[in-house]
């Protein structure tokens, strides 16, 4: 239930810059996924949003004041860590409640929001037990809720799933989402499986060595990345390099690829002479006959996947096109083929962002 | 019996060997002596008797020896965990050459012969000695303090001697605590004050325990500064029983007294183990 707003922040570490003017802002009730690859800053970001880690500049704005001379323990943020952290010689019930008991409430309103929070969480019957006697995702569960029985404003998970199966981080991974929903909590998520971070997100912010690449809607991360580093860590892509780029309006262009003539959108403003790519993500492009289509090219490489086949496509300058093609299509090895494009999911980007 | 077991056994028994002949045979002997009557030829006499025991156990004066030296072993405990627990809190955060630097300075009381140590005591609080000479020239005392063959200066000595043996038990066990514990206590609102005593005192349980029990062992078993520093005013269940053997060759009576304070100081340990099992339980994570 807060808005945050944070700007150019930056954390030092010697002469290694861990955070290069990292700026995001939440809406009330959003969730934000940090998402990058390990070293890219997203742990970092949230230290500083939980108040383990001090910055070296910037500021954080949590309703529109700042945050960053609050020690940890005056924030009043829930964080849900990847070890889950619990108190190994705690029961379950007592772990949930520790917050609640060091604001000298009631016991019997300890008791209550205690019980309130693992129904939530569907731990229940499981709060005398320790730590080590509950599976890997109920301890997740009791991280989860010991964070929400605070009512934080707002709540921050690193990586809350990297210790799971996947089964169980499918459902933990709704849980989440439901319960951050429900209690309208604005959260702050650190992954790097960007799958997780676009199911759950309502805006993602792509970090990038220290900073953000792209922060927007995970469809807007997925289908306008604003360079090639996004597009990359964001899903499956073809990128095919391109020449004779002109502006013919805001954010559309007219490109040569692959000997062809095309009018497509892209990142507003790239610079005249910059080094631009075109993105084609494999569900845009089908198989087509040989004389039709956009571009022309072989087969060199298919594997049937049941859902779908995959082949990989050289055009006939020597790129290579990835596609997942109709499962019944018929393809010979070698064989002449044609590629249509969605021209509505081509997406020109600098392939780095000026 | 397979090949394995056997040669199992056989690797156990230089260490099984040293503890039945030094360690068995002679707790055995002195059980057995304990029950003698004092000796006019020997050592012992041939009859039996509880009489030892009986005077020991029927004196309030070896009453009074057997409890100071059981508190007085206890104080040392506490003073020693209490001084040693920020030691090891600061060494279980060290890393590299500083973790070295800092191990040796902590290992540096037990690097002195027990002998030298106990006479630098003496020389350091003597009336004329330095720390005298230098609360005097700063005027913080009028007259010199009479320190040596004080209780205060023998526990003051036996703390600074048994440091290593707490430090390091506790200092194994906070390096064992993930700092993680204590960024989700403090994401919980606790203070430092509330961290500490929530989660790191209780979970570094596993190193205080042991700790406390080696502590609490040697000082009740210590006999050379109490009989160098604490004098002849004062009596400790050690030195009583040294001077019953070599001074007056009473090796009965020695002997019970010895087995009567090994008793004690089981019970003792027996004691704390059963008061803080609970605590043990859960913080075996």
């Amino acid at each position: 239930m807060a808005t945050v707003e944070v700007t150019g922040l930056q954390k030092r570490y010697q002469d290694f810059l861990a955070l290069d003017g990292v700026s995001l802002k939440a809406k009330t009730g959003q969730l934000i996924s940090l998402l990058g690859p390990s070293g890219c800053g997203k742990s970092t970001t949230l230290r500083c949003l939980a108040g383990f880690l001090e910055p070296n500049g910037g500021d954080i704005l949590v309703d529109g004041e700042s945050i960053v001379s609050t020690p940890a323990n005056r924030r009043g943020f829930g964080v849900v860590f990847q070890d889950y952290a619990l108190f190994p010689h705690m029961t379950v019930a007592e772990n949930v409640g520790y917050g609640l008991r060091l604001k000298r409430l009631p016991k019997g309103e300890i008791a209550t929001r205690v019980y309130d929070v693992m129904k939530l969480v569907r731990l229940d019957g499981l709060d005398r037990r320790l730590p080590k006697e509950i599976s890997g995702g109920q301890q997740q569960r009791v991280a989860l809720a010991r964070a929400l029985v605070l009512q934080p404003r707002l709540l921050l998970l690193d990586e809350p799933l990297a210790n799971l199966d996947a089964r169980l981080r499918d459902e933990v991974r709704w849980l989440i989402r439901d319960v951050q929903q429900q209690s309208g909590i604005t959260a702050f998520y650190v992954t790097h499986d960007q799958s997780e971070a676009m199911a759950m997100s309502d805006m993602v912010a792509v970090m990038k060595a220290g900073r953000v690449a792209q922060f927007a809607t995970p469809r807007e991360i997925y289908q306008k990345p604003t360079e090639r580093y996004v597009a990359d860590f964001t899903g499956e892509a073809n990128f095919l390099p391109v020449s004779q780029v002109t502006g013919t309006g805001e954010g559309s262009y007219r490109i040569v690829v692959a000997g062809t003539d095309l009018e497509v959108t892209g990142v507003p403003d790239i610079p005249i002479g910059w080094d631009a790519e075109l993105l084609l993500r494999p569900e845009s492009l089908s198989l087509v006959a040989p004389d039709a289509g956009t571009f022309r090219g072989r087969v060199t490489k298919s594997a049937f996947l049941g859902a779908a086949l995959h082949c990989e496509i050289t055009l006939d300058d020597g790129d290579v096109l990835r596609l997942a093609a109709d499962p019944n299509e018929q393809v010979s090895a070698e064989g002449k083929v044609g590629v249509a494009i969605d021209r509505s999911h081509a997406w020109l980007m600098p392939k780095v962002a000026p | 019996m397979t090949r394995l077991s056997r040669f199992r056994i056989l690797l156990a028994l230089p260490a099984v060997g040293l503890i039945f002949v030094f360690m068995i045979l002679p707790i055995t002997n002195m059980v057995d002596m304990s029950f003698r009557t004092t000796g006019t030829t020997g050592p012992f006499g041939d009859a039996y008797t509880l009489g030892h025991y009986n005077r020991i156990l029927g004196d309030g004066y070896y009453w009074g020896v057997l409890l100071r030296s059981l508190v007085t072993a206890a104080m040392v405990t506490l003073l020693c965990l209490i001084v040693s627990y920020p030691i090891a809190w600061h060494l279980s955060k060290a890393r590299g050459t500083k973790a070295v630097v800092l191990y040796a300075c902590i290992a540096s009381p037990l690097m002195t012969g027990v002998l030298v140590r106990n006479f630098g005591w003496m020389i350091i609080v003597a009336l004329n000695g330095p720390l005298n000479e230098v609360l005097l020239a700063f005027g913080i005392i009028e007259r010199p303090l009479r320190l040596l063959f004080t209780q205060g200066l023998v526990i003051l000595a036996l703390v600074h001697v048994f440091i290593p043996f707490m430090v390091l038990p506790i200092n194994n066990a906070l390096r064992n605590i993930s700092p993680t514990l204590t960024e989700a206590a403090a994401s919980m609102g606790a203070t430092r004050l509330d961290i500490l005593r929530d989660v790191i005192l209780p979970l570094s349980f596993p190193g205080i325990y042991p700790g406390v029990i080696l502590v609490y062992v040697l000082a009740v078993a210590a006999y050379v500064t109490p009989a160098l520093l604490g004098g002849q005013m004062v009596s400790y269940m050690p030195t009583l029983i040294i001077s019953e053997l070599t001074g007056t060759f009473q090796w009965p009576l020695g002997s019970a007294m010895a087995i009567v304070l090994s008793l004690s100081s089981l019970g003792v340990v027996i004691l704390f183990t059963a008061m803080t099992w609970k605590m043990m339980e859960r913080s075996r994570a």
